[in-house]
């Protein structure tokens, strides 16, 4: 059931009117959506009542798609066809993954682009196809429940998540038919969750231990202003594997067979009902196949001892690249359901010197700080209510002789950034130079993760350390990576928007899009006209608003008259034209301001260090 | 007006010198960035969305130059006289040389021991020795003419401090894993 909104009273909703917006947790285990109503973030639940959705997809042998708790069902009865944890998959390679035992039940193979893919009776499924399914049935249930369509979402992904594994989230994103808004990391956004509700200002911890990954996070919180000092963790190491340490137990006393896939599920789902139970109790019985035995909570946490023991490890190294003491963090915040478990509280609590914060629902918290910061991106809020500044999590860097590595930008850096350096040829008249852009900590290139290869052709033949090639990376506000490679003394130059070597291109997405959408060509162009006359609608009033608040400072009158005539010129094409004509009009708007925009921003920096000024005195 | 010619300090309305309150430079950056940030523009055209990418991207990078000493070293006397002592540069102190030497044996022969107090100890020290290189460098930018070759000493110095604290880090990290 939807309710209806009503205002505060002298605060019309127009021009600006209230957009819908939502926040996604798209988890390894589970997902959720959440949405800002009448100023609070709830979560939306289902029909049934269930805001949790599990991040399982079904694939039916006759194209039948089933999504959450419906493909559930099927885990032990069809595994084959049943992909759950997709989210380890995500922009990896086939040989990353072939050991994780999740999909010892599904048949893994590569696609051709080097990633893996899930065979199923209703054919070759990639992990990116698998999230976008996942996806669609969140945004299908905000639509339904918000009767609307929604403006556009932001998206969580772990601080952790490299290059690829990002890009492969927003390839998800575009070909579920949703705008993303931005990806931010879970940490940063379990944090927005609670500042906004406790306004403590300080330094702040996220703890953040999900089924499949782990983050830690340090976050300043001043004046509104969230700033990650420093994030860590581990993208491969969560509560599925407390699962995996006690189902190993449990295959080991009851003698199973190592190769029997759903026997092995089957342990999986009893190891979470014994982890789950030893939470509040202090011992269960355990009837698995013919064993039947039990379990004290002091032998489980013999068993996941290790696994904790290396979060904390993650925690030091964090709060050093930040610069702090454990015991200068101000408050821990939990995240995740793995938290739950008491031994997880317990070793944190020794850790840091305090007791844990757990107020908000573990699993909630992150799909809610994602709604909030959803709000404030398409403009629900007032622009001075809140910022988050960001940071790359892992370092980029780029090839060099002998295969090491060098770090161009290192981790822990603000985004968006932008960082160049400068390497020559080491071959008399070598005419091309192979840049190779790899991502981490490590001096080998070989211990680092590939992200692309490239070449810069054309360079006029020069004796040896003669030509100067710029190698640049440009990081924008969602972390993804572009890299520029250029001969500055000829300007011969080369340019990559870089998709993961274990990623879709271009075409791909193009191509699932299409087939996604299962209706004939012609809806999917009506649905990108549509798609164009927003985004014409969009820039008409973002314009007019800027014209409104500073045309008369900042423009003559000729050039204010100008700006209007390609306004009015844009709104009369978006009516009548196609899609073309209405990119093109955009473009000549686009033009039409340029100068405008960029006096506007100048002076906004200008009344900011002003206002700053005379703050201090 | 601000825009992009302006030199690292003016971006932060500051007077080009050597000495800077980080804290203070901190949040005006963070006063800055909040009428720039791409997240202010979020849903506004592209146009204005790269625009506020690149102003973004070069506070960052302003604030990265001036948060470290080294950097702001150098990049204060690239402002000021045209010496690049970014790109390969010989300073001829052999005074410094030695004590280089001395530090760097003490650093390995702690490393080898593997004692962790001692290494802090040791860290306590050279952070002490660069700060006091620090107010050195204060003095000789406030000095007027001025001494480059001086200067360009100092930075060499506090290049080398720098980097064996870094280096520190690494051996305690290592120790501690």
């Amino acid at each position: 059931m939807a309710l209806l909104q009503i205002s505060e009273p002298g605060k019309s909703t127009d021009p600006h009117q209230h957009k819908l917006a939502a926040g996604i947790d798209l988890g390894t285990t589970n997902s959720l959506i959440a949405t800002v109503r009448s100023g609070k973030a709830k979560t939306l639940p289902d029909l049934e009542g269930d805001h949790i959705m599990p991040s399982i997809v079904h694939y039916a042998k006759d194209g039948t798609v089933s999504v959450g708790k419906s493909a559930k069902l099927f885990v032990c009865s069809d595994a084959l066809n049943t992909i759950s944890s997709v989210k380890r998959l995500m922009g990896r390679g086939l040989k990353d993954v072939q050991k994780i035992k999740e999909f010892s039940a599904n048949r893994l193979t590569a696609s051709g682009t080097g990633m893996p893919a899930v065979e199923t009776d209703c054919g070759i499924k990639n992990p990116v196809e698998v999230s976008s399914e996942i996806l669609k049935a969140l945004v299908k249930r905000a639509e339904e429940s918000l009767e609307g369509e929604l403006g556009g979402v932001v998206i969580t992904v772990p601080a952790y998540f490299d290059e690829a594994q990002r890009q492969a989230t927003k390839d998800a994103a575009q070909i579920a038919g949703v705008k993303v808004l931005r990806l931010i990391s879970e940490p940063t956004a379990a944090a927005l969750a609670y500042g906004l509700d406790t306004g403590s200002e300080g330094i702040h911890a996220i703890y953040d231990l999900g089924g499949g990954t782990f983050d830690i996070s340090i976050l300043r919180l001043e004046k509104g202003v969230f700033e990650v000092m420093s994030t860590g963790g581990d993208s491969a190491l969560g509560g599925d594997d407390f699962d995996r340490a006690i189902a190993g137990y449990l295959v080991e006393q009851a003698s199973i067979d190592k190769d029997d896939r759903n026997a092995y599920q089957m342990a999986m789902i009893k190891a979470r009902d014994v982890k789950e139970a030893l939470t509040d109790h202090d011992s269960v019985e355990i009837n698995f196949k013919h064993w039947k035995g039990s379990m004290d909570r002091k032998l489980m946490e013999s068993l996941i001892a290790p696994i904790v023991d290396k979060t904390l490890a993650a925690c030091r190294r964090t709060l050093k690249d930040a610069g702090l003491k454990a015991s200068e963090v101000q408050d821990i915040v939990m995240v995740g359901g793995s938290t739950r478990v008491p031994l997880v509280r317990q070793k944190v609590e020794d850790y840091f010197g305090k007791k844990p914060l757990t107020d908000i629902d573990p699993d909630k918290v992150v799909a809610i700080g994602a709604a909030i910061q959803a709000d404030v991106l398409i403009g629900n809020k007032s622009d001075d209510d809140m910022l988050l500044l960001d940071v790359i999590p892992l370092s980029l860097g780029v090839e060099t002789m002998g295969g090491l590595a060098e770090k161009i930008i290192p981790r822990n850096t603000p985004i968006p950034i932008a960082r160049a350096q400068e390497f020559t040829t080491y071959k008399d008249g070598q005419t091309a130079m192979a840049i190779h852009v790899v991502q981490g900590e490590r001096e080998l290139v070989e211990d680092c993760r590939s992200l692309a290869r490239f070449e810069l052709r054309g360079i006029p033949p020069m004796v040896a350390g003669a030509a100067r090639i710029k190698v640049a990376y440009q990081v924008d506000a969602d972390g993804l990576l572009k890299v520029t490679a250029e001969e500055t003394i000829t300007g011969v130059k080369s340019v990559i928007t870089v998709k993961p070597s274990y990623g879709l291109n271009d075409e791909q997405i193009t191509t699932m899009l299409q087939s996604s959408v299962s209706h004939a060509e012609d809806d999917m162009k009506a649905r990108m006209l549509r798609e164009q006359q927003v985004e014409a609608k969009r820039v008409i009033e973002a314009v007019q608003a800027a014209l409104a608040e500073s045309g008369d400072k900042l423009l003559s009158k000729d050039e204010r008259h100008a700006i209007e005539q390609a306004l009015k010129q844009l709104a009369y094409i978006s009516d009548n034209g196609d899609i073309e004509a209405i990119e093109e009009a955009i473009k000549v708007v686009d033009k039409s301001t340029e100068e405008f925009a960029s006096r506007r921003m100048d002076a906004s920096i200008a009344k900011a260090l002003v206002g700053h000024e005379i703050d201090e005195i | 007006m601000a825009n992009s010619q302006q030199n690292y300090f003016e971006m932060f309305g500051l007077e080009p010198n050597f000495s800077i309150d980080i804290p203070k430079l901190s949040s005006k950056l963070r006063t800055l960035l909040n009428s720039v940030h791409p997240d202010r523009f979020a849903s506004s055209g592209a146009q204005q969305q790269m625009l506020s990418m690149q102003k973004t991207t070069q506070l960052n990078d302003a604030f990265a130059v001036l948060k470290n000493p080294v950097k702001r070293a150098q990049y204060l006397l690239h402002l000021k006289t045209g010496i690049d002592t970014a790109k390969d540069h010989t300073v001829n102190d052999p005074e410094f040389l030695m004590q280089q030497l001395e530090l760097r044996e003490e650093l390995e022969d702690i490393v080898a021991g593997g004692n962790i107090s001692r290494l802090n100890q040791f860290a306590d020290k050279i952070s002490e020795l660069e700060e006091s290189q620090e107010e050195q460098m204060s003095e000789l930018f406030a000095r007027q003419p001025l001494n480059t070759e001086e200067l360009e000493k100092a930075i060499y110095k506090l290049q080398f401090l720098h980097k064996t604290l870094s280096d520190i880090e690494q051996a305690e990290d290592k120790l501690l894993s």
